[in-house]
């Protein structure tokens, strides 16, 4: 046994443990890391086209609701059409992700022209990571900085919580670490706030909680929650998703709502990144009328913890 | 010869963790099995050790730990820690007291593999405050751990038969 503490390898092992636990240290007080940053760098661009090749025969493998006849006939159609179009298929898959992803950008772009934003795709998902946070193909080099707020066609999707030179992580709203002031606004003019937050099992049913609602709030399944942009973290106004039950809350006399977003944030393959909006990072002097609960809470609009 | 076999070898493992790493990262390729997706690395790294001598086996077990680290976007060095020190004794496990073989390989994967999850959900969970450990380890740790055990026996051969293939002369 002496011998083996006595070992060189050993000697390397203390040395290994103890430089990690630097490198842990390090980067959980300073945030990025130069190691991620060459991880990136080595695995951005592969992950990228695993990413592409994947959808690419997923979306070719889903035949359901095909008859045999059909099958037969596409399969004719294709062996015809696929010594010609070989090469175009590849150019014209990339050609029409863009297009997608411009005409996207372009319709949220025309409802808020202040808004500066960048398309990114999904190009990995962490089986480690319980609240489905997931890496984008776009960094700082983007222009992508921490705190960007993360969106598609159908609201508000995560947040930027780490950004490096060629990829960037996201934490999605379904996580626990997400708080994010809301309102839900009706057309009798009543409006009601709280702060969006999730747990685990809400996650796992790609839901989120809306919390600190009065126990006589008028919310009801079905009304549109968007974000409050009280903490001008968010822009205003981002739809977050749709009420889908009031419920009594478990610690206090409020009440909550179980929201389901418009967007399965479980599997999203495409966002857009809010890079600039206007009152990004100013404190606005006017917050959202509150009905009821702590109006602290609602003020606490913070993210990314 | 010997040295160059070893090089190719070393180059062969550094390609395998990186082609699993990005297997286990690419959204929609391994599907999820009751609310868990498999670490591929883990195994690959740890059926690494039981044919390599201490340093490569901590070597590769630091290199698959980072890929973990990057992948999770938690504290950066988290799994390259604990993936060193397991490979490392790993690997004098299986020089000194193992006769490396596919029930031992196997067993020392419900053991590596069980410590590995045990401690994300520790410190990746319960210790981060985070709510409901309890759901979290029976619905998403526990389905993960078994799902990751699956593949000891897949990289074990691969292992088994890159080391062989290109292991010193005798």
């Amino acid at each position: 046994m002496r011998d083996f503490f006595k070992a060189s390898s050993f000697k390397v092992l203390v040395i290994t443990v103890v430089v990690l636990l630097g490198i842990i240290i390090y980067t959980a007080s300073a945030g990025g890391s130069f190691l991620a940053n060459i991880l990136g760098f080595v695995s951005s661009p592969m992950q990228s086209i695993a990413t592409e090749t994947v959808d690419g025969a997923l979306s070719f493998v889903d035949l359901d609701g095909l008859s045999r006849e059909e099958l037969k006939a596409m399969i004719s159609d294709l062996q015809a059409e696929n010594s010609t179009l070989r090469e175009g298929q590849v150019k014209l898959y990339d050609l029409e992700q863009e297009n997608e992803q411009l005409k996207e950008q372009l319709n949220i772009a025309e409802s808020a022209p202040d808004t500066e934003m960048l398309s990114a795709s999904v190009i990995g998902r962490d089986p480690g990571d319980v609240f489905y946070g997931f890496s984008i193909n776009k960094g700082t080099l983007a222009g992508i900085s921490v705190g960007d707020p993360v969106i598609t066609k159908q609201g508000l999707v995560g947040i930027v919580t780490q950004a490096y030179a060629t990829t960037s992580k996201v934490t999605c709203i379904l996580s626990e670490n997400v708080k994010i002031g809301a309102i839900c606004k009706k057309e009798d003019g009543y409006s009601e706030s709280g702060v969006i937050t999730s747990n685990i099992q809400t996650a796992a049913g790609g839901l989120v909680r809306m919390d600190y609602l009065s126990n006589e709030t008028k919310i009801e399944p079905g009304d549109i929650i968007v974000t409050s942009g009280s903490a001008s973290i968010y822009p205003e106004n981002l739809i977050i998703g749709s009420v889908q039950s009031v419920e009594k809350s478990e610690n206090d006399i409020s009440c909550y709502a179980v929201v389901k977003p418009y967007e399965d944030i479980r599997s999203v393959k495409e966002v857009h990144i809010i890079l600039n909006f206007p009152g990004k990072g100013e404190e606005r002097e006017e917050i959202p009328p509150v009905v009821s609960g702590d109006p602290q809470n609602n003020e606490d609009a913070e993210a990314g913890k | 010869m010997t040295d160059f076999n070893r090089v190719v070898r070393y180059l062969a493992y550094s390609l395998e963790l990186l082609v699993l790493f990005m297997v286990q990262e690419t959204p929609g390729l391994m599907p999820t099995i009751f609310g868990g997706r498999p670490l591929l690395v883990l195994p690959a790294a740890i059926s690494m050790a039981l044919f390599e001598s201490e340093l490569p086996a901590l070597a590769f077990g630091v290199a698959g730990g980072l890929f973990l680290d990057f992948g999770l976007s938690g504290a950066m060095g988290f799994h390259a820690l604990i993936l060193a020190v397991l490979c490392y004794f790993v690997s004098v496990l299986a020089k000194v007291y193992l006769q490396v073989n596919f029930v031992t390989a196997l067993i020392t994967g419900i053991w590596t593999a069980g410590v590995v999850v045990c401690l994300e959900w520790l410190f990746l969970f319960y210790f981060s405050g985070y709510s409901m450990p309890g759901y979290a380890f029976y619905h998403h740790y526990l389905p993960e751990y078994f799902y990751t055990l699956l593949f000891f026996p897949l990289t074990y051969l691969l292992n088994k038969g890159l080391f062989q293939a290109l292991q010193q002369p005798q």
